[in-house]
């Protein structure tokens, strides 16, 4: 193949050394093995962003050959340097042979150099290129405007070649459903064609191939003959990768039990008992809850100009693209890409030029953005529902879930509401949704992603809620009402159970509830060791039903009152008068005891529309807890206010989150005495701390120990901070335990410091993992606040230990290796001290 | 022969300007930084320290053309964003356009500047009333093509380019912004002054600072000089 002529040569510019590289990875992946020229000019060095037009012309030249140079681009001086670029090129008639291309600098560079490798010239190489920027064109420029407009830059085509047709039989047992559709979709809009499919066994269409709801209203089947019409320069190429795409059944594999279609319409069989990962324990029997969104409303307001209004819906959809495809990427790691690639038929939607197009005409007609995309939505549902093949009308219900979402984003409304009384089955809980599950209404979890360390699973847990994660995309199948039995304890979920297994099931609730109701007697009794030393457990809240939770549990304080939901789904904050009743409810549900009330703890990873938070790559290292408070001053002073309002009347302590140095504290201590002023003056009994969950902030408590009257350690926090371990991410999971030694060096730190100066509490999870208390206990930690449903549990458990014992123990442990073998330690201790009943 | 800037001259407005550019980095930064990326100040300060370390380096320039072909060369590959390659074409094109010649006269002074701004335009598609550099450049390009016309002074011709620069400067802070990042902020690029125009401005605050202390004692018109 020696003799075959050079193919194009590609040029990447970028204002990043790094960025290109990439995407030449990313690139050269799809055509590994084969001759692909590519040139990458960007950055002014490896470091510094930039563009360089001698740069440019040097790697032009470099590429340069008879069949000429495609080069990419991406934003802003990346063209005008590539202009000048040519401009500068030695060779006067080298700048015939290089072309420009518009398309988007990583999809584009990926499909130009596949076309490059495949022979084509220079200018199919970029109007490929430049076509995979369809998407995006289609949402960005103006309907009416022309696909002229958007194309302006790209090369002059030879005239159109008239239409080509093809003929497909649809192979697929559901036909041209969400997946495949989306596929075929996906093809067209890389092509520079115009393509258009019609149902010739119904006579449906013909519709744009662009168009993914287009398509769907085809309602093609099973056997169905689909007519195929394309023209453009691309019309050709186009036509055969249809065809080609149908003939492979869109590259769908089907499932592997081949049923007829069922007359029920959902999918067949049921998903045998599943493990998932237990998440929190306790065993829950209950049907599958429906969850339905009230639906959200659009809003009675005056449109802004269609300019503004158009920026509006491009912002809104750009939250719920993120959202699919934060869960798409879950799903790829927990279930594999063919499941997940139902999350491209969402995304689609998104990108839908003729939904969009509609939309965009209701926008230019004077309706404001929620109005033109509820009426463009509620159209294309209506389609889909028209349709007589279960399966596609179903998709109806997928429209309108995706346009809610962009309606809810637009609009700042609260998202999905459950009916009813039993287990919740979802994808995924946002922290704001986790935070609103009632216990009395959610029987048990089972989640089709997530993992047992996820914000949703610890707020699970802290609300005695039965949960399991990861248990696959199969769950969110079984339908609403049907009987699941799941176990949080061991990760079981059992659909429709058998009634022997039923029973079975029922029993070990049972034994669980009978101990649990011996632990709950003794729980307003105090938690004091076998050597007569008092340990306090406190309780975490999050509402004021936690609060009275905590009190019918036995809790001895609320060592930790979360204030966020508050804060989450409203478009604005909560004033002072509203704070203030929230706090005296939980005080007075608390009968009197002392509340620890922390500050609006929020984030990039909980964030707070109304706060206007820029998007962070790392938000767990960006503007959270009291980095975010201090920058809304007036936020903390309303909600310091109220707190201070309550502190006149009841025992009340000030807990502030991300503490990382006495800078950040004598802040926030300023902001209290400002506050406290307006209240009528600094309560008497008022105890300000900190949340130490900041590595830093526990090596140098002394800096912080002469400002605060206690210290509450957070682990959960600091354990992800201390490992660099994401608590998101599954696949550092195994990383992520508090008992690490590294973690309890800090916390012994942090006790060291503190002893007879102030009470070290901890409030995170591993407070109520039963194994590591009397190592807590032995490192110092006076107050273990847990969730309410621990208390008992927890303050039996202390009951059992002699801190003596646990003192060893601590000191011993500090000196292993990892949480492993700390574990481990603890066992042969409790063995040692005679607690038989301590296993792990 | 009167109203002429020889190579030295065109130098030290380079240099000049290098000077504004590097005691307004700051200010540029904070302009950008209201409606665009925050970096405009940095960027140009990068590109004219890199000017004026290359003519520290050079031997000998020995032309016009040559001083602003390197210039604008080493902008371009020193500036970053898009000022680079306007600024470096701004410089390229009156490079091309001084011919080889070795002192500049009023007339090719004149024809330099507007063959920059052509090459200006032709690079950033920019017009009228865009909020870009164009706004400060194309009055003071006219103004001092006007001034020569009625017979003034190169000196005079360059000190009417300024003024009519920074008025045009001035006039962005009301324009809404149509190209660039700035445009990205639709109404909201309103009331902000452009960074581009700014530094335009500079370029000819520079020019008007230089050239009448050497042409005008050179031509000893210039009044109340000693």
């Amino acid at each position: 193949m020696s003799s075959q002529p050079a193919p194009v040569g590609i040029v990447v510019v970028s204002h990043s050394r790094c960025l290109a590289d990439a995407a030449v990875a990313l690139a050269t992946e799809m055509v590994r093995g084969r001759d692909a020229r590519i040139a990458v000019a960007a950055g002014l060095d490896a470091q510094t962003l930039g563009t360089d037009a001698v740069q440019i012309q040097q790697a032009i030249e470099q590429v340069d050959g008879p069949a000429g140079v495609v080069v990419l681009m991406d934003l802003g001086s990346a063209v005008l340097s590539a202009e000048l670029a040519i401009d500068l090129l030695g060779d006067p008639t080298a700048r015939d042979r290089v072309v420009l291309c518009p398309g988007p600098l990583v999809e584009g560079l990926v499909v130009a150099v596949v076309a490059a490798s495949g022979g084509a010239d220079r200018h199919e190489v970029a109007a490929e290129a430049a076509s995979a920027l369809m998407g995006k064109q289609s949402h960005l420029v103006p309907a009416g405007a022309g696909a002229g407009a958007g194309a302006g830059a790209a090369e002059p085509t030879e005239d159109e070649p008239a239409e080509v047709v093809g003929v497909f039989t649809v192979a697929n047992a559901h036909g041209l459903h969400a997946r495949p559709a989306a596929r075929l979709v996906g093809e067209v809009r890389t092509l520079d064609a115009q393509v258009r499919l019609r149902n010739r066994t119904t006579g449906a269409g013909p519709v744009a191939a662009s168009s993914l709801t287009k398509v769907a209203t085809l309602g093609a089947q099973q056997g169905h003959q689909v007519e195929v019409s394309a023209s453009g320069t691309q019309a050709r190429r186009a036509l055969e990768h249809v065809l080609a795409l149908a003939a492979r059944r869109f590259d769908e594999v089907d499932p592997p039990a081949p049923t007829a279609p069922d007359a029920a319409g959902v999918g067949g069989g049921r998903p045998a008992p599943a493990c998932a990962q237990p998440a929190s324990p306790g065993i829950a029997i209950g049907p599958v809850l429906a969850v339905r969104a009230a639906p959200p409303l659009v809003p009675d307001e005056a449109p802004a100009t269609a300019a503004v209004e158009w920026r509006r819906l491009g912002e809104a959809v750009a939250a719920p693209r993120r959202e699919v495809q934060r869960l798409r990427a879950a799903a790829v790691r927990e279930v594999g890409e063919t499941e997940a690639a139902i999350f491209d038929a969402h995304l689609m939607l998104l990108d839908d030029p003729d939904l969009l197009a509609e939309v965009r005409r209701g926008v230019d007609a004077g309706q404001g953005a929620p109005a033109a995309w509820d009426r463009a939505v509620v159209a294309v549902e209506r389609d889909l529902a028209a349709l007589s093949d279960p399966y596609l009308r179903a998709r109806a219900a997928d429209v309108r879930a995706v346009g809610d979402q962009v309606l809810r984003a637009m609009t700042g409304q609260p998202a999905d509401a459950v009916q009813g009384e039993g287990i919740l089955v979802a994808r995924d809980l946002t922290p704001a949704t986790a935070a609103g599950l009632r216990r009395d209404r959610i029987r048990g979890i089972v989640l089709a992603l997530g993992s047992p360390t996820s914000h949703a699973a610890i707020l699970a847990r802290s609300r005695g809620i039965p949960t399991v994660v990861g248990a696959g995309p199969d769950a969110l199948a079984i339908p609403a009402g049907t009987t699941l039995v799941v176990d949080g304890g061991t990760g079981e979920i059992v659909v429709d159970p058998a009634p022997a297994v039923l029973a079975d099931y029922r029993e070990r609730a049972r034994r669980q509830e009978r101990q649990a109701a011996e632990q709950l007697a003794a729980a307003t009794r105090p938690a004091r060791t076998r050597d007569d030393v008092d340990v306090l457990v406190s309780a975490n809240l999050g509402s004021v039903a936690d609060a009275r939770a905590a009190q019918a549990s036995g809790a001895d304080a609320a060592g930790l009152v979360r204030t966020e939901f508050l804060f989450f789904n409203r478009d604005r904050a909560p004033d002072v008068d509203e704070q203030e009743a929230e706090y005296r409810a939980i005080a007075e549900a608390m009968g009197g005891r002392r509340i620890t009330i922390r500050t609006l703890d929020a984030g990039g990873d909980k964030p707070v529309p109304y706060l206007r938070m820029p998007a962070e790559a790392n938000p767990f290292l960006g503007v959270r807890g009291i980095r975010l408070t201090l920058k809304h001053p007036a936020l903390l002073h309303d909600q310091l206010v109220a707190i201070c309002r309550v502190a006149r009347e009841t025992p009340v302590s000030v807990l502030f989150p991300m503490v990382s140095g006495p800078r950040e504290l004598l802040a926030a201590r300023t902001a209290l005495a400002a506050a406290a002023a307006d209240a009528g003056g600094m309560p008497a009994g008022l105890e300000v701390g900190i949340m130490v969950e900041v590595p830093a902030a526990a090596l140098k408590i002394e800096s912080l120990l002469p400002h605060v009257d206690f210290l509450s350690v957070g682990t959960n926090d600091l354990t992800q901070y201390a490992l660099a371990a994401d608590r998101g991410n599954a696949a550092v999971g195994t990383l992520l335990d508090p008992l690490d030694p590294g973690v309890l060096a800090l916390v012994d730190l942090v006790c060291c410091a503190a002893r007879d100066r102030v009470p070290v509490a901890v409030c995170g999870e591993v407070a109520a993992d039963e194994t590591a208390i009397p190592l807590l206990l032995g490192l110092g930690v006076a107050d273990l606040s847990v969730s309410p449903y621990a208390v008992p549990a927890i303050k039996s458990r202390v009951r059992e230990f002699d801190l003596g014992a646990c003192q060893l123990l601590a000191r011993a442990a500090l000196g292993l290796a990892d949480a492993d073998e700390v574990r481990a330690a603890i066992t042969r201790w409790a063995g040692r001290c005679g607690l038989p009943g301590y296993s792990l | 022969m009167p109203d002429s800037i020889s190579c030295e001259v065109l130098q030290r407005w380079i240099r000049a300007f290098a000077r504004l550019v590097a005691d307004n980095e700051e200010y540029l930064t904070r302009l950008d930084a209201s409606i665009g990326d925050a970096d405009h100040g940095t960027n140009m300060n990068r590109g004219m320290t890199a000017v004026v370390a290359a003519l520290d380096s050079a031997e000998n320039v020995a032309s016009p053309a040559a001083l602003f072909k390197q210039v604008g060369m080493t902008l371009v590959s020193t500036v970053g964003g898009a000022s680079g390659p306007l600024f470096g074409t701004l410089f390229l094109r009156m490079g091309t356009a001084c011919g080889d010649v070795e002192v500049l006269d009023a007339g090719g002074f004149a024809r330099a500047l507007r063959a920059a701004l052509e090459g200006v335009v032709a690079r950033g598609k920019a017009e009228t009333g865009d909020k870009t550099m164009y706004d400060a450049l194309a009055p003071a390009v006219d103004a001092l093509e006007a001034a020569l016309d009625a017979g003034g002074s190169l000196a005079a011709a360059v000190r009417a380019a300024h003024a009519a620069g920074v008025s045009g400067r001035d006039a962005t802070t009301a324009m809404l912004a149509r190209k660039g990042r700035a445009s990205y902020l639709g109404e909201r690029s309103v009331g902000h002054q452009d960074p581009g125009a700014t530094s335009v401005a500079l370029l000819l605050q520079a020019a008007a600072g230089v050239i009448p202390a050497r042409s005008d004692s050179s031509s000893g018109s210039a009044s109340g000089q000693p």
